[in-house]
């Protein structure tokens, strides 16, 4: 479970980017953060792990047989440890282009290795089969050879997911997971990664209404550094407008290449 | 129109200053034209009679060889230790910044003249002074390698709790090693240009017995030399090419 | 696809590459007596030696003056007749102006120029015309061809052919298309890369005097030979100032005309 409470961060010249964001995430739930560009969506996910520091606020992770922790309070080596345990992925993959699919999915369970062994050793062949089965669990084990580079969006993507199964993780961030990939391969990852939001919590941040609608459990909307909704995930035209102000006629413009689910 | 009054006015001066006579060369062609006379045939009993000789062209290619793995190795070590996504402590880094400068700055003469006096004149001496210009060459390159590599698959390992180390091993290793390895490749291109210059300070090979034939004017030793010279560098060249070209896929270094 | 067959393809295109490396280390390592400790031991003793050095013999200034402003001047004349004559050899070595006989051979000329060392032709220049500057400056302008003739040559290649055939549709002959037309496409081009061939040409003309043509290299090789390390030491000092100074003012130079290409 995440618990998150009150987190605020201001530039120097004051203006507020995160102003008292509170939410909470169990096992089961599949989060959807949504709001205009600016508002402070990957800001609150990089908070999740730990990337960025707010300025007040606590983030709580609690695991099912360990003790709540508070992300924003720990000291670096404790903030490794906790990482290894959430899984993250990237608008764009962040995989290392030059190594095999399989070394990228091994690379998450860098933090659970003895930092001495994978230097100079690198992975078991253990390791190396449990990846191969991540790997298969997101349909990419025939690929599991290929330099990352030569593979397209989506299956970059999955391979990125597949990483972040490895390292067996308690709570799942995804940053604009779907932001570079083209409509079929989005409903693809959005297709992975739903089920897995019934071992963990999941929360990711998007920018595609119709998306988050069709496959989350809950939606959050951050608008201005403030959550101004917290529900359903099947959002009213009148609650979009709310949420995306003066850009709902851009969606409208577009409404023939973005068809809005909710009426 | 001033601008090229100008510059013809301060080359001129400058030419006198020197005592060179542009118009002397031209007028005392006829200088190059005896040489030419004295060089020809070119003796190439040199390669084949005498055994030194080839020796010599292996010396040569030892030490520039030699040089560039053991420089490259030392210049990517500091590299490391210089640039600011591998080593956190600003003052490490302006250390080995400040040493890469002034490696690179000191001229190679200096450094030939002083390894042949500390070791003494031999193949060691030159390769020595390889490594230190290698270094100086390239560290600074190899610096702005590392600087300018991607930096989101690193961010993404840092997210699965790992340390700094094992980012440096999987995400910046990874991404540098081809253009590192084409540009070791391309040191030992120009190291093998150097190391003949430097024989002729007594840095051994090639150079080396270049100048000792010259000395004793045998001139027609001078040309066989001479050619055998450009067949080596322009044979490591081809090589060197060739193998970047394979590393690399299109697009070359320099 | 099955986990054992995966490693195996994966390492075994490493190990050739490496045994012969391997190889070939040794091999190199015992010609030059050079074992890899034997590398540190050289290196520690190479700056031991430095101590000898301290403290500069300040007395010497003076007298290094004239012979550092001619090694600059040198480099400075080896520098300028040679970016003139690089232009002319690119003009001949370059596609687009020079039907395929002249052009291949033009290359190949250049080709051959680079693979001499700038040292080896100077020796040869001495042996025609003995010691001083002006084997010193022969030897700098022949050592620009092979850099500056191929990189100019390969930008001439590059422009646009719609430019070369503009001009000679309007009736201009070839002399009037080079002048008028590749010339100043190619100027910013020409200042750049001389600028940066300059910057080596100050370290070479430091080692040729030392060779024979005098000036501040000279100098350092004399003292060394006297073993009067103090004065060596005020020489290097002049150098390390020059060198540094022309590599900062050429950067500078180029950045300010800051064309896309300049080579850094």
């Amino acid at each position: 479970m995440i618990e998150v409470k009150n987190l605020t961060k201001s530039l120097p010249n004051g203006r507020k980017l995160l102003d008292g964001i509170s939410f909470k995430v169990k096992k089961g739930e599949f989060v959807g953060i949504l709001g205009p560009s600016g508002a402070g969506k990957t800001l609150t996910l990089r908070c999740l792990n730990g990337l960025l520091k707010p300025d007040s606020g606590s983030v709580i992770i609690k695991s099912e047989n360990s003790e709540p922790l508070d992300i924003c309070k720990i000291d670096k080596r404790e903030l490794r440890r906790v990482r290894q345990k959430i899984g993250v992925i990237f608008q764009g993959y962040h995989l290392v282009k030059r190594l095999s699919a399989l070394e990228n999915v091994m690379i998450g369970k860098l933090g659970q290795i003895n930092t001495f062994r994978s230097l100079f050793y690198g992975f078991t062949d253990a390791e190396a089969e449990d990846a191969l089965k991540a790997l298969d669990r997101v349909k990419m084990s025939q690929l599991a050879g290929m330099q990352t580079g030569s593979l397209s969006g989506g299956e970059m993507q999955r391979v990125a997911i597949a990483r972040a199964i490895f390292q067996s993780p308690t709570i799942l961030l995804a940053d604009e997971p779907i932001s570079n990939l083209d409509p079929s391969n989005a409903k693809t990852i959005m297709k992975m990664i739903k089920p897995l939001s019934e071992q963990m919590p999941v929360v990711g941040v998007f920018h595609q209404p119709e998306m988050t609608a069709k496959y989350c459990t809950r939606v959050i909307a951050i608008k201005e550094g403030k959550v101004i909704y917290d529900g359903d995930p099947k959002l009213s035209n009148k609650r979009l407008e709310e949420i995306y102000g003066e850009e709902l006629e851009l969606i409208e413009q577009q409404e023939h290449m973005m068809p809005l689910t909710a009426k | 129109m001033t601008l090229l009054m100008i510059i013809s006015i301060v080359v001129a001066l400058a030419c006198i200053y020197t005592d060179f006579n542009p118009i002397a060369f031209f007028v005392e062609f006829h200088y190059v034209r005896d040489l030419l006379g004295e060089m020809s045939p070119p003796n190439y009993r040199v390669l084949t009679d005498d055994p030194s000789t080839g020796m010599a062209i292996l010396q040569t290619l030892s030490m520039a060889f030699l040089a560039s793995l053991y420089g490259g190795v030392i210049a990517v070590v500091i590299a490391f230790l210089a640039a600011s996504n591998t080593m956190p402590y600003k003052v490490v880094r302006d250390f080995f910044r400040f040493l890469l400068s002034l490696l690179r700055v000191i001229p190679a003469l200096a450094i030939i003249l002083i390894f042949v006096i500390a070791v003494g004149p031999s193949t060691f001496a030159g390769m020595l002074t390889l490594v230190i210009v290698t270094i100086g060459n390239f560290g600074k390159l190899f610096t702005e390698m590392l600087e300018n590599v991607d930096n989101p698959p690193g961010e993404a390992i840092f997210s699965v709790g790992a340390s700094r180390m094992q980012v440096i091993r999987y995400s910046i290793i990874p991404q540098i090693l081809p253009t590192l390895m084409a540009n070791l490749i391309f040191a030992f291109d120009v190291n093998i240009r150097t190391a003949i210059s430097l024989g002729i300070f007594g840095g051994g090979g090639i150079g080396f017995k270049l100048q000792l034939a010259k000395s004793v004017l045998h001139y027609k030793d001078v040309a066989a030399i001479v050619t055998l010279i450009i067949v080596l560098v322009t044979g490591v060249e081809k090589i060197s090419n060739y193998l970047r070209r394979k590393i690399l896929g299109e697009g070359k270094l320099k | 696809m099955r986990l054992k067959e995966f490693k195996f393809k994966r390492y075994r295109k490493f190990i050739l590459p490496s045994v012969i490396l391997l190889a070939v280390t040794e091999g190199a390592a015992i010609i030059c007596g050079a074992t890899f400790d034997d590398l540190f031991g050289g290196l520690g003793r190479g700056v031991l030696f430095l101590g000898n050095l301290f403290p500069p013999n300040w007395g010497a200034f003076p007298e290094m003056l004239d012979p550092a402003l001619k090694t600059i001047i040198i480099a400075f004349l080896g520098t300028l007749f040679g970016s003139l004559m690089s232009i002319f050899f690119a003009l001949l070595a370059a596609s687009n102006l020079a039907n395929p006989w002249v052009r291949n051979a033009t290359r190949f000329f250049i080709a051959v120029e680079r693979a001499i060392p700038e040292a080896v032709i100077l020796i040869l220049l001495i042996a025609a015309f003995g010691l001083g500057a002006m084997p010193g400056v022969v030897a700098l302008s022949l050592g620009c061809i092979g850099m500056l003739g191929k990189l100019l040559a390969d930008v001439i290649e590059g422009i646009d052919p719609l430019l070369i055939e503009s001009m000679e549709s309007v009736g201009g002959n070839k002399a009037q298309v080079i002048v008028f037309g590749v010339l100043p496409q190619i100027l910013p081009n020409i200042i750049s890369y001389t600028l940066f061939r300059f910057d080596i040409n100050i370290r070479l003309s430091v080692l040729l005097g030392a060779v024979g043509a005098g000036g501040i290299g000279y100098e350092l090789d004399y003292s060394f030979g006297m073993l009067d390390y103090h004065r060596a030491f005020t020489a290097m000092i002049f150098i390390i100032v020059i060198v540094f100074g022309t590599e900062r003012l050429s950067y500078y130079l180029r950045k300010k005309i800051k064309m896309e290409g300049a080579l850094t």
